[in-house]
């Protein structure tokens, strides 16, 4: 038996449940106030659903205003036998936030509080609800920032981007979240409050704090983050190069990078984001051509000016019919501007967009763009690669109606189509987005039944119940309560 | 099963060479680099594959005894000692570089490997495996894993667990899994990031895929020549301040320069406060201008000379005097006692005055030469092992240090590991909720605490 079947079959009867969610609300009540205990629908419909497009109707949202409320909250949840969802800002991807099994969301988005910036140490201590951007601007006068960058970074949480173990378009030269998180206070199953990790790198011991990164909130929650601060680059040159060609623009890619150049941002569109960004929110991209790759280099003046000519001159040579280089930062601003678009001008092409997150390694790059094209004209469907190119990380965006019988049937049947090519090119299944329930079906593309077990053993001894986050992750078969809870727009048997 | 029916055993499974039983074959592996401290395994077994190494994991789990893993033995806070006794699983027959793809820049290598050893295959292919502790020529990428290991050039690069992406381990119930994966940050719980360094306590590490970095396009050398270590500490703040990230930043203090110049003749003035030497790499045309910067900020902190190396034999000459520190300080003292404190690096100066207090309350002299650019100390503690009383004095001066470390916000080791040597201090760092979070997640893998016991959490 699964933890997720087991908990369900734990929860009793329906009519002591009813009575029990009573008294939970009642206990909730009294930790946070009224105020920040949400039950009627029309309250509740708000979090019913992520980034993703999946739903399922929360029965009880709180929102905890400290830690000491949030712990008192996994307590009652704890009595009530009731499963926690933790929520930052619902920008997530991959349905982390959907209470698949019901239970308490636990919102954090009102732990705002940044606790202290401490410049000479370059670390801030973050409460789970801080915006991303927030962090920045909290230090960006002072000549720092706060390096993991996600495309949604105006309004996710570092919380959720802990959970997600988020990326972004600077992720090429600074790492994803983890890399930049110190250290974790979290609750824990029992209503244990810790910290893990420190304030320095590398503290001796488990790496605690890298287990909980990324977790996606099923080993408990975390309430505040020591994350390290980065100094402001002294320099920043940003190029823009147009290809006729999509294999000369990924080979190019590989070019840069083998030159010995960690360029901040090395980012690819290709015709069809073009055509969508020239339609909804227009950036002066030639509509004729194949792809668009955006070059961003960052450092001491010295290097920064020698690798963006070194750069241009390989996107020459790699054969750019056109570079533009930004002279100031407003010309920086106009380069990024349709990539920052991009996706809302999706939109322009379809009502409804899928983004996939697949990872290859970047020498594999070219070989898997044409999988994909390959796999978009057998399933009939368009799909739009917006992508961070020098990881090696893409993002498909499948375009389709969602109103169109039997469309969302072959998106997903494309979607898994995309991720299997990935895998078999050396590669994963989520570069930044996470698994959620998405994805879970498909971790055992990559791991194997006793690797997945030494995975359900970490969690088991941090929630041996299986409450937090349940149906997360591990690709455990659907159950009754997923098949009763799923909208009848998914396809049984699978997530999307 | 007794001994005797263990050690048939394991002789059934490795063959009879591999099995060790005789104190005078298995003394050799009674200590690693951890001075002072010792003890007899009960068996060493040094087993030729991942399979022979799960089969011998159940067969002590059959005879209830524990496992203790060990690479090279170059371990420096007796990660490898058995401290009560049971089978030395030795790693070192797994020596095989499986393969190294180039264009992806990923090796996969067998445990055993010696780390320069790896760096030699990897350099016909101009890539070479960051971590560069200084023990390279010795030790063995298991021990690297196990311990975390860092290096000089940490600062550049990070340290092992940076460099690692997939590891095959062997879990206390004999099954082999494989954790993380071919692409970096792989979904699910970051089980690599937790098996790193976590000194064998947690599984076995059979095998690796571990990532390989360009060598530079260039270097640059420098060598600038200070009165006094708190003017050499300011300029390191300088240097990482102006944004320049050089591959390596050391910094060495009166003492090892005086003792390192009589053996090594590494051009090192006698009578100087400190050196620092700054290496830094990279795209060959802007070099010249990076060392520019690095000579103007030291010269702005009162560095009476600096000598930037103008070819490979006297950059390899400006290294000679810090690589062969250590083995220097041997030869005045034969005991050292190497601390391993990092302190974030604002408090360096700080720190710095610290050590010098508590070398001259104690009577022990410190000689320090350390890794300046991310804050990790390496105190020296020279004493005569002979002496009773002098063993004493360097155990007390060795927790002063770490004690001042943590109040500056520190931790009690930047790169060594926990071992034996750090294990009570892991107290003074961390709280007992988050020990007990660390024993949970041992008991996750390991329930009957059988793999390397009493190693890195305290009980």
């Amino acid at each position: 038996m699964t933890d997720a079947e087991r908990t369900t079959t734990d929860r009793g009867s329906a009519e002591g449940g009813r009575a029990q969610r009573r008294g939970l609300v009642r206990r909730l009540r009294e930790i946070v106030g009224d105020r920040h205990v949400l039950t009627d629908p029309a309250d509740v419909v708000v979090y019913e659903q992520d980034g993703s497009i999946l739903q399922v109707l929360p029965e009880v949202v709180v929102l905890p205003a400290s830690t000491s409320e949030v712990a008192a909250v996994v307590g009652a949840a704890r009595e009530a036998n009731v499963p926690i969802v933790p929520r930052g800002s619902g920008t997530g991807l991959a349905g982390g936030a959907v209470p698949a099994e019901g239970g308490v969301v636990v919102s954090l988005a009102r732990m705002t509080r940044i606790r202290e910036v401490d410049l000479r140490g370059r670390i801030a201590v973050a409460e789970a609800g801080v915006i991303n951007l927030d962090v920045t601007r909290a230090v960006a006068g002072q000549g720092y920032f706060y390096a993991p960058d996600p495309s949604s970074q105006a309004a996710c949480s570092i919380g959720g981007n802990v959970a997600n173990n988020s990326g972004g378009p600077h992720t090429l030269a600074y790492g994803v979240t983890t890399n930049h998180v110190l250290g974790l206070e979290v609750v824990l199953g029992d209503g244990t409050v810790t910290w893990l990790g420190g304030r320095v790198p590398d503290p001796p011991g488990y790496d605690l704090t890298g287990v909980f990164v990324g977790s996606e909130g099923t080993l408990g929650i975390v309430t505040a983050a020591a994350l390290r601060l980065m100094r402001a680059r002294e320099a920043v040159r940003t190029l823009l190069a147009i290809f006729d060609r999509m294999d000369d623009a990924t080979d190019v890619v590989v070019q840069i990078t083998a030159a010995g150049i960690v360029p901040a941002a090395l980012e690819m569109m290709d015709r069809t984001t073009i055509e969508a960004v020239e339609t909804g929110a227009p950036a002066g991209y030639p509509r004729d051509a194949e792809a668009v790759l955006l070059v961003e280099v960052e450092g001491v003046r010295e290097y920064a000016e020698r690798a963006a000519e070194l750069a241009r001159q390989i996107c020459v040579r790699g054969g750019a019919r056109e570079v533009r280089v930004a002279r100031d930062e407003a010309e920086r601003q106009r380069l990024w501007k349709g990539r920052k678009g991009a996706f809302g001008a999706l939109g322009a092409l379809a009502p409804h967009y899928y983004v996939q997150d697949g990872v290859v390694p970047r020498s594999r790059l070219p070989q898997v763009m044409r999988e994909i094209a390959e796999i978009g004209r057998r399933y009939g469907l368009r799909i739009a690669n917006v992508f961070h190119a020098g990881d090696g990380n893409l993002h498909p965006n499948i375009l389709f109606d969602m109103r169109a019988p039997g469309q969302l049937e072959r998106v997903i049947a494309a979607g898994g189509d995309i991720l299997r090519a990935c895998v078999a090119a050396g590669g994963s299944i989520t570069g930044e987005h996470g698994i959620g329930l998405e994805k879970k079906a498909y971790m055992d593309l990559l791991f194997s039944p006793a690797d997945l077990d030494a995975m359900a053993r970490v969690r088991r001894v941090f929630d041996p119940d299986g409450r937090f986050n349940p149906a997360k992750m591990f690709p455990t078969p659907i159950t009754c309560a997923e098949m009763r809870r799923a909208p009848a727009a998914i396809p049984a048997g699978l997530w999307i | 099963m007794g001994r005797d029916g263990l050690v048939r055993r394991l002789r059934e499974i490795v063959g009879d060479r591999y099995v060790l039983a005789d104190p005078a074959d298995v003394v050799v592996y009674e200590a690693d680099a951890l001075p002072l401290t010792g003890a007899l395994p009960d068996v060493v077994v040094l087993p030729g594959s991942a399979e022979e190494v799960a089969a011998v994991v159940r067969a002590a789990a059959d005879g209830g005894v524990p496992v203790i893993p060990r690479g090279a033995g170059t371990g420096l806070a007796g990660g490898a000692v058995p401290e009560g006794g049971g089978v030395l699983v030795v790693l070192t027959r797994l020596d095989r570089i499986l393969s190294i793809d180039p264009r992806a820049r990923l090796a996969d290598v067998e445990a055993g490997v010696v780390n320069a050893d790896l760096n030699a295959a990897a350099r016909p292919y101009g890539l070479t495996f960051a971590p560069d502790p200084g023990s390279q020529a010795a030790s063995t990428v298991g021990g690297n894993i196990a311990t975390n290991a860092g290096g000089p050039h940490c600062l550049a690069y990070g340290v092992t667990t940076h460099h690692v992406l997939a590891a095959q381990v062997v879990l206390a119930d004999g099954s082999v899994v494989w954790v993380g994966g071919a692409a970096s940050d792989a979904p699910g719980y970051d089980l690599r990031g937790v098996l790193v360094g976590s000194e064998g306590t947690l599984g076995i590490v059979t095998r690796a895929l571990v990532r390989l970095v360009r060598l530079p396009e260039g270097a640059r050398t420098l060598l600038a020549i200070f009165d006094g270590v708190e003017p050499a500490s300011r300029a390191v703040s300088d240097i990482i301040a102006s944004g320049v990230v050089p591959a390596a930043l050391e910094m060495l203090d009166a003492l090892t320069l005086r003792i390192v110049e009589d053996f090594v003749h590494a051009g090192y003035p006698a009578d100087a406060g400190a050196v620092l030497l700054v290496e830094v790499e990279g795209v060959a045309d802007v070099l010249d201008r990076l060392a520019d910067r690095i000579r103007a900020l030291c010269a702005r902190h009162g560095a009476r000379q600096i000598r930037t190396a103008a070819t490979e034999e006297e950059r390899a000459l400006l290294w000679k005097g810090r690589k062969e520190a250590f083995g220097a300080l041997g030869r005045v003292r034969r005991g050292v006692y190497l601390a391993d404190v990092t302190v974030p690096r604002h408090r360096l100066p700080e720190m710095m005055r610290r050590v010098a207090e508590i070398a001259a309350r104690t009577g022990v002299p410190i000689a320090n030469f350390f890794h300046a650019g991310d804050g990790n100390l390496h105190p020296n503690l020279l004493y005569d092992p002979r002496d009773p009383a002098a063993a004493a004095a360097v155990a007390r001066a060795g927790e002063e240090i770490v004690r001042a470390g943590l109040e500056l916000g520190g931790t009690i080791t930047g790169e060594h590991g926990v071992g034996l040597d750090k294990r009570e201090q892991m107290r003074w760092m961390f709280t007992d909720a988050d020990l007990e979070a660390m024993r949970r997640l041992r008991r996750a893998w390991d329930p009957h605490g059988r793999l390397n016991p009493g190693k890195v959490v305290p009980q």
